[in-house]
């Protein structure tokens, strides 16, 4: 009784505080301004005392010598960005001393020597090994094939590939994978390069896990309760983890403009923990990923095949010469008017690609002179997601757009038109991309899909290729 | 900031490292945006007036700029148009005397947005005002701007009597923060007040 009380009194006096679950939760394998928390600052500068995060400066100095050269090498510990280039030294008024900035992550709010960043060190979430996945779906043989080889990767421990056409089916091969890992225990996170791709997988893994705390995470996205267990997110926002999954997935890897480029693979490698397990998730890998899962041993998996059994429609080329020129006097080109009018008789859905903002701001107020509510979405476009809802709900006749809806969109029927095909911004993976829009659907297998050009290019030649050899594979014909 | 610049400082593309046409017209400084990026911008091409120059017209680009500049911190910015400042100010006679930022507004901000871009220019200046209030006159209606009592006074010990004055800011939009500036000038012995900006909003 004695000893209880003194231990209880012990309890009392000792200096602590009782961790919030709120604080933990958030806190929890991120890397954070000290200044900027959701959390009253009071708050932060109490838990700092007491010593529940380590402390690291934005911005880290390296000395390295090579023989006989010395030289200072910046690093920034939010974006791990280490090409000196984009550190800019300047004269900071608030740090009143020379200060360096990384303009790589910049646009997430400027990190320099002078800003502080927290990690958490204090008691970690635990996490339940008890969910529920809820999908009754069925997986064709080749869908159950790459699952079960997904699941195999993630027991030895080992990176993976699936390489997979459009409309596949690749988010419905995640599923059991990512059960499986949620119930060993482990922090998962999906990220994707795009936004769009975020909105759209978001929902779909909130309904088939019903009992798994999910948070989406995108420039802007909303304060979400609780410790995510598992995380869908942009690639942008994987800056602010650190050592914090246990499995990555990172889908579409190579979606313009973020090809797997060597800041993206830092970033997984920061966010997860040291040897965790990456997954890559695509339909049009490059030479270069395919190089690393042989010399590295991954996992692969190949689906050549659409999930309804149909093959990929094939891209027809069009001529449009010259197209700029008639837009800018205030007329459709002929072809692509036909084309357009086409598909209003047909009451088809449409979708049509420009190749920049500028040329479709003019073409949209052309194209609203033949029908009111044809409707256009560019990236900055606040209305985006009702937009692509109403064509979804076919409560628009179609959609004119950049290439920001090339991948993620799935709407059943789309017929599908790029408009200067030609253009740098088109690479044959963004035409792969675009033309996988077309034929998702089951009941609509097939559609159109045009490339107006001025002229063809060898991306154009090799998308279509690949879409050929990719039959091909499926089929054993060029279907 | 004494580094090359390789990259457009607005769009990243790389920068032809090629003599271009401007370099040998002998303009002092490489270009550090691209041909599409200036493109985007639109030169001021007829003055109101003498007593105010402005270089550029506030459209997206320069809005853009103006946000990344200024709201994002990215000082080195302060580059792009240091050959347009210095080739109108630098045979300018008059003391260039940059309108200034509240000291805790410097704080924050880390920088003071003008005198870097004149630094950029190697322009030499004399900070001879001190901001008195912390709000920015873009939170304010048109009247509130006109009624505004004070926004400046001038420093310790600073002589104005004679002194031929060039104020330099970034954007002039109503132009009552020139004006104040101006007023408080000419009451203290200015002999002239002229005024240089950016952007004309
Ligand atoms: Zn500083
Ligand atoms: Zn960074
Ligand atoms: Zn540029």
């Amino acid at each position: 009784m004695r000893f209880k009380l003194i231990k209880t009194s012990n309890y009392i006096t000792y200096k602590s505080i009782i961790v919030e679950p709120q604080v933990r939760d958030f806190f929890s394998g991120r890397i954070w301004t000290r200044n900027h928390t959701p959390f009253p600052q009071e708050k932060i500068e109490k838990y700092i005392e007491r010593g529940y995060f380590k402390l690291r400066s934005a911005i880290s100095i390296k000395n390295t010598s090579f023989g006989p050269f010395k030289r200072k090498r910046y690093i920034c510990n939010r974006c791990h960005n280490s090409n000196q280039q984009e550190f800019i030294e300047f004269d900071c008024a608030k740090c009143e001393s020379k200060c360096v900035y990384c303009r790589h992550c910049i646009n997430m709010g400027r990190m320099s020597s002078c800003t502080e960043l927290i990690l958490w060190k204090g008691p970690k979430p635990k996490q339940k090994r008890n969910k529920v996945l809820d999908w009754a779906g069925q997986f064709t043989e080749l869908q159950q094939k790459a699952a079960n080889e997904l699941i195999q990767s993630l027991e030895q421990n080992r990176n993976h590939l699936v390489h997979a056409v459009c409309g596949a089916g690749k988010t419905e091969i995640l599923f059991p994978a990512v059960h499986y890992a949620l119930n060993r225990g482990n922090r998962v996170c999906i990220a994707t390069p795009r936004t769009d791709v975020v909105l759209e997988l978001f929902p779909r893994f909130q309904k088939v896990f019903p009992n798994t705390t999910i948070h989406a995470l995108y420039g802007g996205s909303p304060q979400q309760p609780g410790f995510a267990e598992l995380v869908i997110t942009t690639t942008h926002q994987l800056y602010r983890f650190e050592n914090a999954f246990d499995v990555v997935i990172v889908d579409e890897a190579d979606a313009f403009p973020y090809t797997f480029d060597e800041s993206l693979q830092k970033a997984v490698i920061k966010a997860r923990k040291p040897n965790a397990p990456t997954v890559f998730v695509t339909a049009t890998p490059s030479a270069k990923i395919l190089n690393r899962t042989k010399k590295e041993n991954w996992g692969v998996s190949f689906i050549p095949r659409r999930f309804h059994g149909h093959p990929l429609p094939v891209p027809r080329f069009q001529s449009l010469w010259n197209y700029n020129k008639p837009f800018e006097k205030g007329s459709i080109p002929p072809k692509l008017l036909q084309w357009t009018k086409q598909r209003l008789q047909n009451k088809e859905p449409f979708l049509i690609f420009f190749p920049t903002i500028q040329l479709m701001k003019t073409a949209i107020t052309l194209f609203e002179n033949i029908h009111p509510n044809i409707l256009s979405v560019y990236a900055e476009d606040a209305d985006r997601k009702e937009k692509v809802m109403k064509l979804r709900n076919e409560e628009i006749p179609g959609l004119l757009t950049t290439t920001i809806l090339e991948r993620g969109v799935t709407i059943k029927n789309v017929q599908v038109a790029v408009v200067g095909a030609e253009s740098k911004i088109f690479t044959s993976s963004a035409l792969i991309q675009i033309s996988g829009r077309v034929g998702r659907n089951v009941n609509f297998p097939q559609g159109d899909i045009v490339y107006f050009h001025h002229g063809i290019t060898t991306e154009m030649d090799e998308a279509r290729n690949e879409i050929m050899r990719l039959n091909k594979m499926g089929f054993g014909s060029s279907g | 900031m004494k580094k090359e610049i390789y990259n457009c400082l607005l769009c990243g593309t790389p920068l032809n490292e090629n003599v271009t046409w401007k370099s040998l017209l002998g303009s002092d400084y490489p270009d550090t945006i691209c041909s599409d990026c200036e493109g985007e911008l639109e030169p001021v091409t007829e003055s109101d007036s003498h007593e105010i120059i402005s270089l550029y017209q506030y459209n997206d680009k320069m809005k853009d700029y103006l946000h990344r500049y200024k709201f994002m911190h990215d000082v080195i910015l302060a580059k792009v148009f240091r050959n347009q400042i210095r080739k109108h100010l630098y045979k300018r006679r008059e003391t260039i005397v940059p309108i200034p930022i509240h000291p805790e507004k410097l704080k924050e901000r880390t920088f003071a947005h003008i005198d870097e871009l004149l630094k950029a220019a190697d322009l030499s200046f004399k900070q001879y005002l001190e901001k008195i209030t912390t709000e920015t006159q873009g939170e304010k209606s048109r009247d509130e701007r006109l009624n505004t009592p004070q926004l400046f006074k001038l420093k310790q010990n600073v002589d104005m009597k004679n002194k031929e004055i060039l104020l330099v800011d970034d954007i002039i939009t109503t132009g009552t923060t020139i004006q104040h500036a101006k007023n408080l000038l000419i009451q203290e012995g200015a002999k002239s007040v002229k005024a240089f900006t950016l952007i004309r909003g």
